[in-house]
């Protein structure tokens, strides 16, 4: 608990600090605006911090994102699929992959960073080649404007992706802390011999993270799909699991495994996002986008094992 | 038995090198032209199409088009290699990073003719420039903004990377467009083409300044990602968009009035005329060949009134409908 709390105290700070620089900070709209943005990025990270509580990664999501989009555009434009298939075929191929991945890493042995770079790689080769390197989009979402409201409209005026993140951090809040599953997880991640030997299936444990992964990264593509409502494949979602890595690392997930909590990705999500919101909304070059994120993220695991260190020694 | 497969894997390969080495050996009088890009974009899928039409109008050049799949210098520079030792005599590039490719450029203008397209490198021996002036296109978007709002305002700018030399060109015409002028540039915002920054850029922007009155978008992507934050905010009408490029949706928002105008370039005439180009001047014709070693296609504005007949043309190169 005491990760997430460094974490979160952090997002205070700076929600406060932000918000007496530039009072705009707490305007409805921009809370829609970062609420939208942290449900889209969170849904994913959530996905990815469970893979790297197994003590795995997944450096594919990025390249799922563009395939998944273009596939999306494409069933739903120019195959003229009913939406709820559509988003069911994404969902499903996204959990395909992950299904993949699991069984190359399970069966084959294979390193997760070396399995998952491959996707990186493959499927944005595929997505580019699918889409012919053109720009695939929505156009007027005509005939599926339903889906659209779904993935970018509000409910009680809070947005979609932050009502589908809370759904889903929950269910997963669920898995990971209060059932055995997530006990699993966890020892799988801590010590997988030992797990093996305590009889929990290891393979299934650690395929069924990337399965989750996968399903999560599909649900994440169509909202990102329809917020930018245009997919260029070669640079959709570029970088974005360097995205969620940062946020569940910075939640307190451990890159050995086994450590990491939903709240805390979440809250890790969150500080990501107002660094971005904050960078525009008081006006720092954007030239110092990444720098403000790089070192933010720094001072947070800094802070954090200094803190851990200092409560070990007592 | 390892051995003897290695050996004749390697020995199949070499043959099949050969072959194809001596196949790519140059016919008679057909001139080998390429034609190689700076990244994957819609906007390249357009020159392709001028390319083959003058591949398919003149009897005796065979154009290839190559597309880097990273965008680096790096993989330009292989794509360029591969095509020297296939034999090529003429090559149009846009260099991603000019400056530091001008030697590169110099050593292949040595060996064949060499143009530069769409990004210019002025200091190399590139035989002649042809592509857009941003510069010019940007006063014109400088003009549009003026037009778009004569009381003045304040407007903001978006783009990817302001380091890139079409961006730094772009702006600074629209800021030499505006000078004395009473609208007031707030700052230039960069997303590193990431789309969903790109449009979040915009949606903090409209937050933090309630009264901007124009949102201008430099490269390709900016115009829908404005748009569509625009949208969102429910602020159509409200805010003038001035744009470049012609994204489908961008072409969608000047049509139904939400977008002001959009600056579009010609890559059709890119590929088209360097074709051309290279086919006359390597045909002996030096008359090809300017004497300032710039061949500029103008960009067009496309506002309301031509936008119906502009998307009719697009599509058609695009090969669609």
């Amino acid at each position: 608990m005491r990760r997430e709390l460094g974490t979160f105290c952090l997002l205070v700070v700076l929600c406060v600090v932000v918000a007496i620089l530039n009072p705009r900070f707490l305007a409805v709209a921009n809370l829609q605006n970062m609420a939208r943005l942290i449900g889209a990025y969170g849904v994913f990270s959530i996905g990815l911090g469970i893979v790297i509580i197994t003590g795995g990664i997944d450096l594919s999501v990025g390249s799922v994102f563009a395939l998944l989009g273009v596939l999306l555009s494409i069933m739903l434009t120019e195959w003229g699929w009913a939406s709820p298939l559509a988003v069911g075929a994404v969902i499903l191929v996204g959990m395909a992959l992950g299904w993949l991945h699991g069984l190359l890493i399970t069966r084959l042995r294979l390193q997760p960073f070396i399995v998952t770079l491959c996707g990186l790689l493959l499927y944005r080769g595929l997505a580019r080649f699918i889409a012919n390197d053109e720009t695939k989009g929505f156009g007027n979402a005509a005939g599926f404007e339903t889906l659209r409201n779904l993935a970018t409209g509000g409910f009680l005026g809070i947005p979609m992706p932050f009502v589908l993140l809370l759904v889903v951090g929950g269910l997963m809040w669920v898995a990971l802390h209060r059932s055995i599953y997530g006990r699993y997880l966890f020892a799988v991640g801590r010590n997988e011999e030992g797990a093996r030997y305590s009889g929990v299936d290891v393979r299934r444990t650690v395929a069924s993270a990337y399965i989750l992964s996968g399903g999560l990264a599909g649900i994440s593509g169509i909202v990102f799909a329809f917020y930018t409502n245009s997919i260029s494949p070669s640079s959709h979602g570029n970088f974005f699991e360097l995205y969620g890595i940062a946020a569940a690392v910075l939640g307190g997930c451990s890159l050995r495994g086994g450590e990491g909590s939903i709240l805390g990705i979440v809250t890790g999500t969150a500080l990501l996002q107002i660094l971005q919101n904050l960078v525009n909304l008081l006006g720092v070059p954007s030239s110092l986008n990444f720098a403000v994120m790089g070192a933010v993220i720094l001072a947070g695991v800094v802070a954090d094992q200094v803190l851990t260190r200092r409560a070990s020694r007592v | 038995m390892n051995v003897f497969r290695v050996t004749l894997v390697g020995g199949c390969l070499l043959l099949g090198l050969m072959d194809a080495a001596c196949s790519n050996t140059p016919h008679s009088s057909t001139k080998k032209l390429a034609f190689v890009t700076n990244n994957a974009a819609d906007f390249w899928t357009i020159a392709r199409k001028g390319c083959e039409q003058a591949d398919s109008e003149l009897a005796n050049v065979d154009v290839e088009f190559r597309i880097p799949s990273d965008g680096t210098a790096a993989e330009q520079r292989r794509i360029v290699d591969d095509l020297l030792a296939k034999g090529v005599s003429g090559l149009a590039i846009s260099p991603v990073d000019p400056t530091n490719q001008t030697q590169m450029i110099n050593e292949v203008a040595k060996q064949i003719l060499v143009l530069t397209q769409d990004s210019d490198a002025p200091q190399s021996d590139r035989a002649c420039y042809l592509g857009t002036d941003n510069v010019a296109a940007g006063r014109q978007a400088g003009e549009l903004i003026k037009e778009a709002l004569p009381q003045g305002g304040k407007i903001m700018v978006f783009v990817g990377k302001s380091d890139a030399r079409n961006a730094q060109e772009r702006f600074q015409g629209i800021k030499e467009a505006l000078q004395g002028s009473k609208v007031e540039i707030l700052d230039l915002r960069t997303d590193d083409t990431d789309r969903v920054r790109a449009k979040s850029n915009v949606s903090d922007t409209l937050v933090k300044h309630a009264d901007v009155a124009g949102l201008v978008g430099l490269w390709s992507y900016n115009g829908p990602a404005i748009l569509n934050a625009v949208k969102d905010a429910g602020k159509v009408g409200q805010v003038n968009i001035i744009c470049f490029d012609e994204e489908d949706e961008t072409l969608a928002g000047v049509k139904d009035g939400a977008i002001f105008a959009t600056v579009v370039q010609q890559p059709y005439e890119f590929g088209y005329q360097s074709v051309l180009l290279m086919a006359k001047a390597l045909g002996g014709d030096s008359s090809a060949i300017p004497t300032n070693k710039q061949r500029i296609i103008p960009t067009l504005i496309i506002k309301q009134n031509n936008v119906a007949e502009f998307t009719a043309k697009i599509n058609r190169l695009r090969g669609r409908g």
